[in-house]
């Protein structure tokens, strides 16, 4: 399997996205991470999912885990009703958020090569672009094992891989 | 004066004006001035390493090691975040109640541990129970922070100058107890007051925002109360060697060191844990600065400046703690009081020497230490504890300008160690 045949169009968010609709956007679609487009609608960067819980958790928890525990469940609910009004941006502005540059793989790299890519920049999602630029879809995580599991032999309920025109 | 004591001032100069400007790392500063002075001859490896007077000052280091470990194994219990919460409550989650806990604990946290540390500890929880109080944190960042750098003058480990000046001029803890509690216990009465006229405007109080703090769960904040037992355990018995050890004829260094190595027998805890607050930056930064002033004693640079000094001062010891009290406050505020201290002390050695036992001559090692150690308040630079304060403010989205920090920093300041003078007036010199 190439890269082109295991590309697709994934749910992107920009930095104005509410982080509501982000919270839902991930909770849909059962994402690892956030994808970041920009104004063009083309994946520019990607959050690991745990870093999007730095929307909820306020600095000062992060910074002394302990305090995490003296809230009641009433005081754990309102900090977490404090995401209505955020942004993305404030995701992508904090210093201590890890948000990485996305990684693009080429159109006929193979699955080892993307693998290879996603273990080198601790990225759950590579771009396809061609050696124009021209970006062709992403490939996520889950998708890049299921692909792996079938080249293996173990085919994954649902996964369907691009080669005959139609990407699952 | 020989070209190479020429050549070495220059060098100290050009290290101090990078530390006090940041122009670079100050441990690039310290260690680039060191490295200087080795290769203009000024000092080797013989004065550097294994010189007491004239090289790294190693009880200093040591202990300053010792109680980051100690601190390191401390912040993982949940203690500071009990305490904090606890004393919120018990004020019943009054604002300006909550303050003079606050405040409280701080200053007695910052007496018996590293100012920057005991600020790491409490800024944060304080940032929550103003969250859920409703209030803006600043003025309570301000209080802690200031109220830290005033409880930390009391003892020797209370803050690294008082660490310098113990180490340099033979003093124990007991003899910093004696003679510097008093006036910081007055102090801070004196401050608790100012508070409550500075911060005048942040002690608005909601009964249903209060019943936010009062339902905090503080105990849940301690995860492992058997790491906390231990560790109040070997805290009291390495302030019970603190206190015994000029008896005992052992160094506090030795005293810190014997209890982190205790407290990490004892904790289990991995390397990463109990070496995640040691900040070897520092002790790289007193390493190169060490250097640096004993370089200057080695080309008699030093011996000049004290013999100057005594001349200038003579038997006038009022005037000179004056002058020392006051000036200190005013470079502390301006220039960073570890490296000014770790100056300072060979020259005020020279004096006291001079003095022959005289005890006005003595005292002014207090002067020094009332000085530099108050007059961190003065400005957001003059003591580590502030930028550290102002950078957690910052992180928290209630960033404090310089001028916010240095309008009431000043003011502080002022009063301190106006206040500082009477006391060493009636104290040592009537």
């Amino acid at each position: 399997m190439r890269a082109s045949d295991l590309a697709e169009q994934i749910p992107t968010v920009t930095r104005e996205t509410d982080a509501l609709e982000a919270a839902r956007l991930i909770a849909e679609h059962r994402l690892a991470s956030l994808v970041v487009a920009d104004g063009n609608g083309l994946p520019v960067a990607v959050i690991p999912g745990t870093q999007v819980l730095k929307l909820v958790v306020p600095r000062y928890v992060r910074e002394d885990p302990a305090l995490a525990h003296v809230y009641d469940e009433a005081g754990a609910d309102e900090i977490c009703a404090a995401l209505r009004g955020r942004t993305v941006a404030a995701l992508l502005d904090a210093d201590d958020v890890r948000t990485l540059a996305l990684p693009s793989v080429l159109p006929d790299d193979t699955l080892v090569e993307i693998a290879a890519v996603m273990v080198d920049r601790h990225s759950p999602v590579v771009v396809v672009r061609d050696r124009e630029g021209r970006y062709s879809g992403a490939i996520t995580f889950a998708r890049t094992m299921a692909a792996i599991a079938a080249a293996a032999g173990e085919p994954v309920d649902g996964f369907h891989d691009g080669s005959d025109g139609t990407a699952a | 004066m020989s070209l190479q004591a020429t050549l070495a001032i220059a060098v100290f100069v050009a290290a101090y004006i990078f530390i006090a400007t940041e122009r670079i790392p100050r441990v690039a500063a310290s260690l680039g001035g060191a490295a200087l002075m080795v290769v203009i001859g000024a000092t080797g490896a013989e004065e550097a390493f294994f010189a007491e007077e004239t090289g790294i000052d190693w009880n200093v280091i040591f202990l300053l090691l010792g109680m980051m470990i100690i601190v390191s194994v401390l912040r993982q219990t949940g203690l500071f975040e009990f305490l904090a919460i606890w004393a919120a409550k018990r004020a019943r989650a009054e604002p300006f109640r909550v303050m003079v806990m606050l405040v409280l604990i701080t200053a007695l946290a910052s007496a018996l541990l590293d100012n920057v540390t005991t600020v790491l500890l409490v800024a944060p929880v304080t940032l929550l129970v103003c969250e859920r109080l409703g209030i803006n944190p600043i003025p309570y960042l301000l209080a802690e922070v200031m109220a830290s750098n005033i409880g930390g003058t009391a003892t020797l480990i209370g803050d690294p100058p008082n660490i310098i000046i113990a180490s340099r001029a033979n003093l124990s803890f007991n003899d910093f107890v004696v003679n510097l509690a008093p006036i910081v216990v007055i102090l801070l009465v004196v401050y608790i007051g100012m508070c409550r006229v500075m911060f005048a405007k942040s002690f608005k109080y909601d009964a249903a925002r209060a019943q936010r703090v009062m339902a905090l769960h503080e105990r849940d904040a301690i995860t492992n109360p058997t790491l906390l037992w231990r560790s109040l355990l070997v805290l009291t018995l390495v302030l019970v060697g603190f206190v015994l050890h000029s008896a005992l004829h052992v160094e506090p260094s030795i005293v810190a060191m014997l209890g982190a190595g205790v407290l990490v027998a004892v904790s289990r805890l991995t390397s990463d844990s109990y070496l995640a607050d040691v900040e070897w930056e520092t002790l790289v930064f007193f390493a190169g600065l060490f250097i640096m002033v004993g370089s200057l004693v080695n080309v008699g640079v030093i011996e000049q400046l004290g013999t100057a000094a005594t001349d200038a001062v003579g038997d006038r010891y009022l005037l000179a703690a004056t002058g020392l009290l006051f000036g200190s406050a005013v470079l502390s505020g301006v220039v960073d009081n570890i490296p000014y201290v770790a100056t300072m002390s060979p020259l005020v050695a020279g004096l006291v020497a001079a003095g022959g036992g005289n005890p006005q001559a003595n005292a002014l090692w207090w002067a020094l230490a009332l000085g530099a150690d108050l007059g961190g308040n003065a400005t957001a630079v003059g003591a580590s504890a502030n930028v550290v304060v102002t950078g957690i403010a910052a992180r928290n989205g209630h960033p404090i300008s310089f001028w916010e920090f240095t309008k009431y920093g000043m003011i502080v300041t002022a009063v301190t160690v106006t206040l500082a003078w009477p006391y060493l007036w009636l104290r040592y010199y009537l």
